[in-house]
């Protein structure tokens, strides 16, 4: 504006880049954030690079969470970094934990049956989470149930970023697919 | 013609009182916010007695998921390990690394304290669900860390950092 003085204008500036700021990080943290995932664990729905996840934050804290949802979580050993997991197990459920650490091969008899038999029951208020990897993945065998306070959203889609704008591998928008809730009632 | 600008300006001003929501609302996420406290877990500290009105609270936001900045003796509230939409008041008996002897109903008579987690306590022993029932907690699930009493004006200077409850339990002797 004409006559406005330097400072004014400062002034304006910031107090205009305070607002969107404050603006885009609301609605990252309450309505939906678009974010890079990495690492191996959630191979092959995720790739370990340059995917990019659609989270939609209406599901933190577990809210309306099932079994089989894809989520995004902060880790319990340290909270400042977020992993990306599959919800399996819900409370009250019946979890055994890890049936691949026993090994018929490399073990007495006791210490495989030791694996076979060692269940634990989610607690209310957390769920059991695991990555799609199970051999390269961090996760509930490690560091037990996640309490629910924990979670941030849930996973609906994912794009590529390394596809191409239209077509590609997955035939859509730069790689874009949707996440499903793959979970499977065997009863 | 007056009244259209009367609108124009009316309109403007609103949208400016607007934008400062989301300002606002970041401000009272991640710096501070005030807080009442509810139930008598923390009593003598918190909500001393039924007589008067529940105490509010100022509550420091900023970095209290931080392991490093959550000391021993520090009241925080968290969210419920076990409902994620109820807020706890209690106070640190135990940091990350720490050994603690415990009580009932906590399975195990000692226990170490993982990484990143920290043991909470109420001041009111007898009528608290805390640690000993739900083990430690994330410091992701930390809310904030309570300053000071900014309400009723009665309660306006009551120390809040003095140690209540079972006292010091942390087990200094590794050899258990």
């Amino acid at each position: 504006m004409p006559g406005e003085s330097g400072f004014r204008l400062f002034f304006r500036a910031s107090s205009f880049a305070l607002r969107s700021f404050c603006f885009i990080h609301i609605i990252h943290s309450h309505v939906y954030e678009f974010t890079e995932t990495r690492g191996e664990s959630m191979l092959p729905t995720l790739a370990a690079t340059s995917d990019y996840v659609h989270a939609l934050k209406r599901y933190s804290n577990g809210r309306d969470c099932k079994i089989g949802d894809c989520i995004i979580a902060a880790k319990p050993t340290d909270p400042h970094q977020r992993v990306c997991k599959r919800i399996t197990g819900m409370p009250g459920d019946l979890i055994l934990v890890d049936p691949s650490m026993g090994s018929n091969v490399s073990q007495t008899d006791e210490d495989y049956d030791d694996h076979f038999n060692s269940f634990i029951k989610v607690p209310k208020g957390h769920v059991w989470v695991t990555g799609d990897n199970l051999s390269q993945s961090l996760d509930s065998r490690t560091y037990n149930s996640l309490p629910m306070g924990l979670i941030k959203g849930k996973i609906v889609a994912a794009n590529d970023l390394n596809e191409p704008f239209w077509g590609g591998k997955y035939g859509s928008l730069w790689g874009f697919r949707k996440i499903n809730n793959i979970y499977i009632d065997e009863r | 013609m007056w009244s259209t600008s009367k609108i124009h300006n009316g309109l403007r001003r609103t949208l400016i009182v607007i934008s400062w929501i989301p300002v606002a609302m970041t401000v009272n996420e991640h710096i501070c916010y005030v807080a009442k406290i509810e139930g008598s877990s923390m009593r003598p500290t918190l909500n001393p007695n039924e007589t008067i009105p529940s105490d509010w609270v100022l509550l420091w936001k900023w970095g209290v998921q931080d392991a490093m900045n959550l000391r021993y003796n520090d009241v925080i509230l968290f969210k419920a390990p076990y409902n994620p939409t109820k807020v706890y008041c209690k106070r640190i008996k135990g940091v990350q690394f720490d050994s603690v002897s415990t009580n009932y109903p906590y399975p195990r008579e000692i226990v170490q304290i993982p990484r990143n987690h920290v043991w909470v306590e109420g001041d009111n022993t007898f009528h608290s669900i805390d640690s000993n029932t739900f083990g430690p907690i994330s410091t992701g699930l930390v809310l904030g860390k309570v300053a000071m009493v900014l309400w009723p004006p009665s309660r306006w200077g009551s120390q809040i950092d003095q140690s209540g409850g079972r006292g010091d339990i942390r087990v200094r002797d590794m050899r258990f």
